[in-house]
């Protein structure tokens, strides 16, 4: 067997900037590396000396992507550290702005960053040629969550609504009547697009290995917002106790905290969600679930592609549950953000973003000014997981030519839907055998 | 302790200072009216809000009133009756934005066929229901500025279309002090007009209009005395409490502004202002606006649209080469104090405040407040200040009763021109011969100016270059921003339009006969030139000839043929300079500044009339050195450039002073314009 | 021939980029007016001849600034997107501290590992904004930018006009939209030094303006201390407002450094 160099630089099709290293001699690995080249940019140093009321302002530009996630991680932990309680509307209309990042991160990975590969192309661009009708329809459902996210947070990149205690702006009963109905019109939309990745779900490899996963859980529903540290290796976890699960620590020669739990490594994401929560989904969603094949508990990390255009369903449906929920109990427009004195303390929040798990950790001094902040980041957490399944993968695929291991990889990588710049560390593991 | 006055009457009741009585016995014969009288009618509550619901659901019109915004008030669009608040105390934005838009299309176009340009369609009919007063007070001024200028058809059609309701001012705002300017009531400009006395509401009749309106009222009863008077007493509630100890009625604005125009208080109170525009956008007899072309992403279809500006907004003032007329903040925030006690006064005989107290509420700084800056000036001039003759309320004019929008020619539509031939002058100037494609001359005097419109990327305000009489005209442009860059780029049979001409230009006649000494200075010489060559073509028709030219450098002198042949002319003097000039160029004139020419020929001071076009920095050397030639002041004519956008007065970027450059200028006569600071900063 | 484009980010969140994506169908008319030859976040072809140049993201290692170089030696008009680019991002705020103490405190017990002396990743990371190594020819500020403004800048450039980002301050364009000015309601903003052009967006939806579009080139920077103090600011809380986004501004006026 001839030796095998593969490296891919700036890997394309993901947020952020990451290397994909596989040296192979006469059928035997000698490096499988990712490497993320990401410049830091030190959040969890620079908020120190903020006052509160912008930390959620700074945190949520962690990412452009999931920055309503980071924004209600950011506020979630600044209002334990106050003991802020909101209100109930205030719990309801997070969930939506969840589910609005959540439809719109979801549809931007399935449709312009995967769909590609499904597809045998090296972008969106070409579809447009080939599948114009398809990419008009992904391009509405982008756009449909993009203006959902604006009717709720102003801005779906950077949300001006979110603040301390609750909204500073809500939208009126007919604005959120007016949305609803928008997304039950986008339910066939959805369901086409769901079919044409059904009908190239085969070019997904079936790969496998066995690992953790971790996401938020909650016996009411399918936790995004809210609920308790569970894995599908036991135990439920209060999310202040957040470090005892995740276990950041320094490996040599890399600067990426890992995180490890039970095992070598864990998973987080859409995959751990529905691996833990299938059964709270909505019917829609269960229906494609099903359709799919997919199944609690799946190993199969490609099959996160799958798990989140199933939560894109689900959060469709979920979303006009409580849109419905709201306009029965009465929306109060003018609700103001609940009233609190900031003081010294220390407060963990934790939301499930698109890509996972995020934890946000503050602690205050008396005057409300971040003394110290940590951020376990969902990509983060899976870097470690991506090492392993690449050292698990690679060997599969030597047989392969060169063009198609380097695709695998990249579609490996891809799967994680990685947010690099999310993540904020480094990383660089050589595995030597 | 009242200021003292110079003739004037005390008044005698706290109704205020002004000689207009703040309370008008409803049932008097009002001037305005034609029955002379104004009938009243009551209203239950519960029908009131019948008959706004069915005006709502039955008028067929857009039916728009005061809500609540927040903690804060705005007109908006009614859906029930139970949204109109008619206790607000003032709005955020006056209903002059019902008339004069924020955004306005003007007109949107296809590159491929621009001058087909459509005009927008209007707003269907409308009623606006709880207009104060004062702002009632304030439209009007707004019609009879928009009156005195070119006619905007697209605000007149406004005008007509749209009801007014007014109502009473039930809760004084903060800041207001209309009670002082003679606007807590007006006799004329509604339909309908509302006085809300809890259980009942009031309702007197301004118009036909108005009261066909009232058809869709059920339960109307005639007003017994006893409504009557509660109606008065409101009024002068209001208006009593409308009044902040303003020092110095409107009246006396202009003279105490005029004689304050140096004083020490503009920089002290301008030193917190943050030059926001706040004040004149929220102002309801604030009219400025900038006019821009915006493309879609076709690069095909695009639009001209009309905004609102504002005079203490730094690039309100700001020319394509970058100058700044108003740079310091304090002479933008004299100006603007000027403009409403000093220069609209002059124009229209009115002050153009109607004390509505927005700008004071929402001056961030608090520095906009016309009752703090009359009251600071007035404590630091407490001497004798006289008072004008003119009535606040002296505005008669209602724009509904006057004209049809299809009597007014579409005043910002250019008309298509073609150019002719193109010629190089420089490297930033470029010379257009073009000709209108309706086949008629210009019709320009020597002077003036047109905007040149190229859609798409704007307009831009160029003199005429050449002499009138002929097919075609001549314009000189100077490479500096879009529009002009973009002009350097047409070829021979390219297309654009053409406003104009604008401006007052040389007085051709008046000059007849006289000895002339031109001096130009870089491209002052382009407007010049018209004047130049219709006296050369005239050379008898005019005495002793003189021209001086003075440029940067050899390589930005215009029209060198011309220049050159000047200089053989027997019955002309003419001397060229440069401030510099680079070794290995040639150069057959003098080497200095343009006042080092004067001394260098023949000229009687006295008896000859000076035209002077150059760039700002060079009018004051000139001017000096002729003044002290003994050249008397009269006989000293400047051509100035200002940022010129409409053409006809009326979006406020021109303005020295009181002084309208696209109108009153852009030729002046010193004499006219000497004491204007502004005009030679 | 359409003008060919490239995207390029740095240290970034990578929101401005998204905004491209998120011009949804104006995408596809975009799409229509330049040829995308680069832009890794969404595919996979790369060209290294490109005319114009749009980058997003601050400049933190050695390694950026000659990546940053390359790209402005090829191409002909090079776009700074966004407030990272324009200004250096909120991660500018990290500079105050060396490279050394921002590593101690993001890996706190981290106990003696080499963290990132043998990584050339992490070499040295000082943000800077694009303008402080190479030349920028447009700026589109905003974080994230306004993605209209984005559309109306690329229109402009392709008809031949300098980008129509405003000078003036936002409250032009809070008051156009008749905003309840949050000074009126006893809260405080930036609005009236900052570069309007996004609408007033955070002011129409009830917070107050962070600056993150710059300041205005000039803006009344005293009258708007003088009016923050009068609403109750200690001189700290001023300049936790004007450091947010703002640092480098006043690194240029010599008052933070």
């Amino acid at each position: 067997m001839s030796d095998i160099h593969i490296h891919v630089e700036h890997l394309t099709r993901v947020e952020g900037h990451g290397n994909i290293v596989l040296n192979a001699r006469n059928g035997t690995i000698e490096q499988v590396q990712w490497q993320v080249s990401e410049a830091p940019r030190f959040f969890e140093s620079f908020v120190r000396g903020r006052p509160w009321h912008q930390l959620s302002h700074i945190t949520s530009r962690i990412c452009g992507i999931c920055s309503i996630g980071h924004a209600l991680a950011s506020l979630k932990a600044t209002e334990a550290a106050f003991g802020v309680a909101v209100s109930e509307q205030t719990a309801v209309l997070r969930r939506l702005a969840l589910h609005a990042e959540n439809l719109q991160s979801h549809i931007l990975h399935v449709g312009y960053l995967v769909a590609p590969d499904l597809l045998g192309v090296g972008s969106v661009f070409p579809l447009l040629q080939s599948h114009p009708d398809a990419v008009r329809k992904i391009v509405r459902l982008h756009r449909l969550a993009n203006e959902m996210s604006d009717l709720l947070c102003g801005r779906t990149t950077h949300p001006i609504t979110l603040v301390p205690g609750g909204f500073s702006a809500i939208p009126s009963a007919k604005q959120l009547k007016e949305i609803r109905q928008r997304l039950l019109d986008a339910v066939p939309v959805t369901n086409d697009i769901a079919q044409l990745v059904l009908d190239c779900a085969g070019a997904l490899p079936a790969f496998a290995r066995e690992t953790e996963f971790i996401a938020l859980v909650d016996d009411d529903e399918y936790a995004l917002y809210d609920g308790m540290i569970g894995s599908t290796d036991g135990g439920r976890f209060p999310v202040a106790d957040y470090a005892s699960v995740a276990n950041e620590f320094v490996v040599p020669h890399s600067t990426a905290k890992f995180t490890r739990h039970r095992r070598a490594s864990y998973m987080v994401g859409a995959l751990a969600r529905f691996n833990l929560s299938a059964a709270r989904l909505r019917p829609m969603a269960r229906q494609w679930a099903e359709k799919f094949g997919l199944r609690p508990v799946c190993h199969n990390p490609f099959m996160n592609n799958v798990a989140q255009l199933v939560e894109f369903v689900h959060s469709l449906e979920d979303s006009v549950y409580w849109i419905d929920y709201l306009l029965k109990r009465g929306l109060d427009t003018a609700e103001a953000p609940a009233k609190f004195k900031a003081r010294a303390g220390r407060g963990v929040g934790a939301v499930e973003v698109p890509r996972g798990i995020l934890f946000h950790d503050y602690t205050y001094d008396h005057d409300g000014t971040c003394e110290r902040a940590n951020c376990v980041i969902p990509t983060n957490q899976n870097h470690n997981n991506i090492n392993q399944d690449l050292a698990a993968f690679a060997p599969t695929l030597l047989q392969k030519p060169e063009k198609e291991i380097e695709r695998s990889l990249e579609m490996l990588v891809r799967a994680y839907d990685p947010c690099i710049s999310c993540s904020t560390h480094l990383l660089t593991v050589r595995f030597v055998r | 302790m009242p200021p003292e006055r110079a003739g004037g009457r005390q008044p005698e009741t706290p109704q205020g200072m002004g000689g207009v009585p703040l309370t008008r016995a409803v049932g008097s014969p009002r001037p305005d009216s034609p029955e002379g009288w104004l009938a009243m009618k009551i209203l239950t509550r519960t029908d009131f809000h019948a008959f706004v619901n069915a005006l709502i659901r039955d008028s067929g019109m857009e039916v728009e009133g005061v809500k609540a915004k927040g903690l804060k008030y705005a007109f908006g669009p009614l859906e029930t009756a139970e949204d109109l608040r008619l206790d607000y105390d003032v709005t955020i934005l006056p209903p002059k934005k019902y008339f004069l838009p924020q955004y306005e299309t003007m007109m949107t176009f296809d590159l491929a066929n621009p001058f087909a340009a459509r005009q927008p369609d209007f707003p269907a009919r409308r009623v606006l229901i709880g207009v104060h007063p004062y702002d009632i007070a304030a439209l009007r001024q707004m019609d009879s500025y928009f009156l005195d200028t070119e006619m905007s058809a697209a605000y007149l059609k406004r005008r007509k279309n749209t009801l007014i309701v007014g109502s009473d001012v039930l809760s004084v705002p903060e800041r207001a002090f209309f009670g002082c300017m003679g606007t807590g009531t007006v006799p004329s400009g509604f339909d309908l007009f509302l006085t809300d006395l809890g259980e009942k509401v009031a309702i007197e009749i301004g118009s036909e209009e108005g009261a066909r309106l009232l058809r869709f009222a059920a339960g109307l009863r005639e007003a017994t005395p006893v409504d009557v008077q509660k109606v008065k007493a409101l009024r002068a509630s209001a208006a009593s409490k409308a009044m902040r100890g303003l020092k110095v009625r409107p009246q006396g604005w202009h003279d105490l502004l005029e004689k304050n125009f140096d004083s020490p208080v503009w920089s002290e109170q301008s030193a917190r202002c943050l030059g926001c525009g706040t004040c004149t956008l929220v102002c309801p007899t604030c009219f400025c606006y900038d006019v821009q072309d915006d493309i879609n992403l076709d690069l095909r279809t695009g639009e001209r649209r009309r905004t609102w500006d504002g005079c203490l907004l730094r690039q309100f003032t700001e020319v394509g080469s970058g100058e700044v007329f108003r740079e310091d903040i304090t002479d933008r925030y004299r100006h603007r104090f000027h403009r409403k006690g000093r220069y609209l006064p002059d124009r229209l005989g009115f002050v153009a405040c109607v004390g509505c107290g927005r700008c004071g509420m929402q001056c961030i700084a608090d520095a906009a407040d016309p009752v703090l800056l009359i009251n600071r000036l007035f404590d630091v001039s407490p001497h004798l200040v006289e008072e004008s003759v003119m009535d606040p309320q002296t505005v008669r004019t209602d724009l509904r009763e006057i004209a049809s929008p299809e009597e007014v020619r579409p005043l910002h539509l250019p008309s298509p021109a073609t150019v002719v031939r193109v010629e190089t002058l420089t490297d930033r100037e470029r010379l257009f011969e073009i000709a209108l494609d309706n086949g008629r001359p210009l019709g320009h005097a020597p002077g003036q100016f047109v905007e040149v419109s190229l859609f798409g990327t704007g307009e831009a305000p160029i003199s005429v270059a050449s002499h009138p009489g002929g097919p075609t005209f001549e314009l000189v442009v100077r490479r500096v921003g879009d529009v002009t860059t973009r002009m350097h780029a047409l070829k021979a049979g390219d297309k654009v339009g053409i406003r104009g001409p604008f401006g007052r230009g040389f007085d051709v006649h008046a000059l007849k006969g006289r000895n002339l000494l031109f001096i130009g200075g870089g491209l002052g010489l382009a407007p010049m030139r018209s004047l130049i060559n219709h006296v050369l073509a005239c050379r008898d028709d005019f005495g002793e000839v003189s021209i001086l030219y003075g440029c940067r450098e050899p390589r930005e002198v215009l029209f060198r043929d011309e220049v050159a042949a000047w200089a053989k002319r027997p019955d002309l003097q003419h001397k060229k300079t440069v401030d510099r000039c680079p070794n290995d160029v040639p150069w057959d004139g003098e080497v200095g500044v343009i006042t080092t020419l004067i001394p260098r020929i023949r000229f009687d001071p006295r008896g000859t009339v000076a035209i002077i076009v150059g760039p700002p920095i060079m009018y004051r050397f000139v001017i000096r050195d002729l003044l002290k030639l003994g050249m008397p002041e009269r006989n000293i004519i400047v051509s100035l450039e200002r940022r010129m956008k409409c053409g006809v007065g009326t979006c406020g970027h021109c303005q020295i002073h009181g002084i309208c450059v696209c109108k009153e200028g852009p030729v002046f006569n010193y004499a006219d314009i000497k004491d204007l600071p502004e005009a030679f900063a | 021939m359409k003008p060919r484009i490239a995207f390029f980010d740095f240290a970034s969140c990578e929101g401005c980029q998204l905004q491209v994506a998120n011009l949804e169908e104006t995408l596809l008319d975009v799409l229509r007016l330049v040829d995308v030859v680069s832009f890794r976040e969404v595919m996979k072809e790369h060209a290294d001849d490109y005319d114009i140049a749009v980058v997003e993201g601050s400049i933190a290692r050695p390694m950026d600034e000659e990546r940053i170089r390359a790209i402005r030696a090829r191409a002909k008009l090079l776009i700074a997107l966004g407030a990272c680019a324009h200004l250096g991002g909120v991660q500018r705020l990290g500079n105050r501290w060396t490279p050394e103490q921002n590593k101690k405190a993001v890996y706190d017990g981290a106990d003696g590992n080499d963290i990132g002396d043998n990584n050339p990743f992490f070499e040295k990371p000082r943000h800077r904004a694009l303008d402080e190594v190479v030349k920028v020819d447009v700026v589109i500020p905003g974080c994230p930018v306004n993605r209209d403004e984005l559309a109306r800048v690329l229109v402009a450039l392709l008809t031949g006009r300098r980008p129509p980002i405003p000078d003036y301050p936002l409250c032009v364009e809070c008051k156009k939209k008749e905003n309840v000015c949050l000074f009126t309601i006893g809260k405080v903003c930036m609005g009236p030094v900052t570069r309007a052009g996004c609408g007033a967006a955070c002011p129409t939806y009830g917070n107050e303006c962070e600056a993150c579009r710059g300041f205005i080139s000039h803006p009344h920077a005293d009258a708007q201390i003088d009016v923050l103090r009068k609403h109750g600011l200690t001189p700290e809380e001023i300049l936790s407002r004007q450091t947010l986004f703002t640092a480098r501004h006043l690194e240029q006026q010599g008052k933070v450094s």
